[in-house]
């Protein structure tokens, strides 16, 4: 909890502010991901491109087995999200573990980071699966092409940093502090005969 | 991207209507709420006390959503931007949340434990407060603008500012970003006048609470707006000295926070000294410190802590609550009286009569007439005086300088040489 603050006095006695209350608030996480999920379906690379992709790119024998391990991912997205949600959920899913396995071996940190930032706790082994199947899916293709690939449907989610409003506005991080110098004004003990003692600025 | 050259506020889109950009074109204003993303923004929380990895991943997931949200808002161009700020409720609550709940560094536990703790909180931030720049900011370009007097209220009557959230950012920010935050602040009252208004009506609240800390203490001051009288029975009757230990940790916090808070305010944008002065803020103050500080100073020194690493905190704050005081009251003194003397403005006789009568009225404040003095030594000011006002009545400077001279032997201090 925040401790006392004038500002939480003025917010709640006086009239110049917008009544809210924040310190109770509980924010349901679900509504949040649910919405990123949402804005990550909106835009950039599609399951429908996914495909067209590996079609374009490998010959029919190949295709076939990358099809199987895609169909894979699919599963696994499947249990990622809920089973309640329909088939266009599955399938963005699905894009998002193959951006995001598509250049890894292994799930790591940053990967079961991101994918519980997007779909909340998720089964590991899902993860997994996922993961060594979009490793196997990608192989035959070689690794820059797949890299080209994401990056060009993924640029529009990307922020453009060199165009964020403040980007060459000079920021402090200092803030005010007490002054360590403002020691107790006795050694060993409380002594009335120093009471109103200077400020000793 | 709307028309150049055009105030936001006078320009039109014609975009795409139906949620999927499908269907036929449509014509509205650039500021419309059709045109706002649903982001849901999340509110923010503040790092965990004790850093079991729960709560850090907790932390850490919540400030993600933050920052990708606020990089993303930062990223939006001018129009879209003020469109996502004027009517998107969650992006309001998440940066209030922030200005109610983010660490200052006077709090006891300011610093988050783990480096990916501080990392995560220095990153919002920032992007908190480019955010709330960008909002005082009407015109970002030659092309992106919005009409001043547009810009006074659509801040004003969206609440984007008010008077609680400055002094937030002030003490969050003030202290490495003065000079930027003058400009917001500047900005703001220039475009809105009302927010004078405001700060009219809050400054009592501000009063209100000082005389709440008395009260708390069992103390009372004079022009103090406490309403009933103190109880005679004085085994019924608070103070310092027999509050829970708690309390009394609480009250010192209450006390260092609106100090710091209020003088963040005032040296960062010291025009509003004159509201503050058109309440009497500056003799308040004086008689707060007078009553206040002996007893709280005494608390301090004098009850049993089995901890003292927080008595030894709680004596830094008050010395800092102390410190911030007096200089609050130099700033007010040097706004609305001395750089008016020194100017050489037309009325000067007026403000050298204001100035004099604060110091005669700070006489019986013994204690804090001395703590002044010995910062800012009364006698320096009485003698920019005579050479800015030569017709100053002698009589009078001696006997306020007389009078400081015996605040010093009557609390039995040494005035430094």
């Amino acid at each position: 909890m925040s401790p006392p603050r004038l500002t939480g006095a003025l917010r709640s006695f006086s009239t110049v502010s917008k009544r809210e209350e924040f310190t109770e608030q509980v924010y349901d996480m679900k509504i949040k991901r649910l919405k990123r999920q949402e804005l990550f379906s909106r835009e950039g690379l599609t399951w429908q491109k996914i495909v067209q992709f590996f079609t374009q790119h490998l010959d029919k024998a190949e295709q076939q087995s990358a099809i199987q391990e895609l169909k894979s991912v699919l599963q696994a997205a499947k249990q990622i999200v809920d089973t309640e949600h329909g088939q266009d959920t599955i399938e963005s899913a699905a894009v998002f573990l193959f951006e995001t396995f598509h250049n890894k071996d292994h799930v790591g940190l940053e990967e079961t980071r991101a994918i519980k930032q997007m779909f909340g706790p998720f089964p590991f082994s899902a993860a997994d699966t996922s993961c060594a199947a979009v490793s196997r899916a990608v192989a035959p293709l070689g690794e820059s092409l797949v890299e080209e690939f994401v990056r060009s449907q993924s640029s529009c989610r990307i922020p453009q940093r060199s165009t964020a409003f403040g980007r060459n506005i000079s920021f402090s991080y200092d803030c005010y502090a007490l002054d360590p110098q403002e020691a107790l004004p006795w050694d060993g003990g409380p002594d009335e005969e120093t009471s109103g003692g200077g400020l000793d600025f | 991207m709307a028309c150049a050259l055009v105030p936001l506020d006078e320009q039109q889109v014609t975009e795409a209507a139906g949620p999927l950009g499908l269907g036929k074109e449509r014509t509205l204003p650039a500021l419309h709420p059709d045109r706002k993303e649903e982001r849901c923004f999340v509110p923010y929380k503040p790092p965990p006390e004790d850093s079991s990895p729960a709560q850090v991943e907790e932390f850490l997931e919540y400030g993600r959503f933050i920052m990708e949200d606020l990089d993303w808002l930062l990223n939006l161009p001018h129009d879209k931007f003020w469109c996502q700020v004027v009517f998107d409720e969650s992006l309001q609550k998440c940066l209030d949340s922030y200005l109610c709940h983010a660490p200052r560094g006077l709090d006891p536990s300011s610093l988050p434990s783990s480096p990916a703790l501080s990392e995560m909180q220095r990153s919002i931030h920032r992007a908190v407060f480019m955010t709330f720049l960008r909002m005082a900011t009407h015109k970002e370009s030659k092309e992106c603008f919005i009409t001043p007097l547009v810009f006074g209220e659509i801040i004003y009557n969206n609440f984007l500012f008010d008077i609680p959230k400055i002094l937030d950012l002030c003490v969050l920010f003030g202290k490495g970003n003065s000079q930027l935050l003058h400009k917001m602040i500047e900005n703001i009252f220039t475009q809105q006048p009302c927010y004078y208004g405001d700060l009219d009506e809050a400054v009592p609240s501000i009063l209100q609470v000082l005389d709440t800390i008395l009260a708390k203490c069992g103390l009372q001051c004079e022009g103090g707006t406490a309403t009933e009288p103190l109880k005679l029975d004085s085994r019924s009757r608070p103070s310092a000295m027999t509050m829970s230990q708690q309390n009394l940790v609480d009250l010192v916090l209450y006390l260092c926070d609106s100090c710091t808070t209020i003088q963040a305010f005032l040296d960062i944008f010291p025009e509003a000294c004159t509201t503050f002065h058109c309440h009497g803020f500056l003799n308040r103050l004086a008689s707060f410190y007078e009553v206040a500080v002996p007893d709280l100073e005494k608390a301090v020194r004098k009850r049993n802590f089995d901890d003292k690493s927080l008595q030894e905190d709680l004596w830094k704050r008050v010395c800092h609550s102390r410190r911030t005081m007096v200089e609050t009251t130099h700033l007010m003194l040097q706004q609305s009286c001395l750089r008016p003397i020194l100017e050489g403005s037309e009325n000067i006789h007026t403000f050298v009569e204001e100035l004099l009568q604060h110091f005669t009225t700070f006489l019986p404040e013994k204690r804090f007439l001395v703590d002044y003095d010995e910062q800012f030594p009364v006698a320096d000011d009485v003698s920019l005086l005579q050479q800015a006002f030569p017709l100053i009545d002698e009589t009078r400077t001696s006997y306020l300088l007389q009078g400081v001279a015996d605040a010093w032997d009557s609390i039995g201090r040494r005035r430094p040489q």
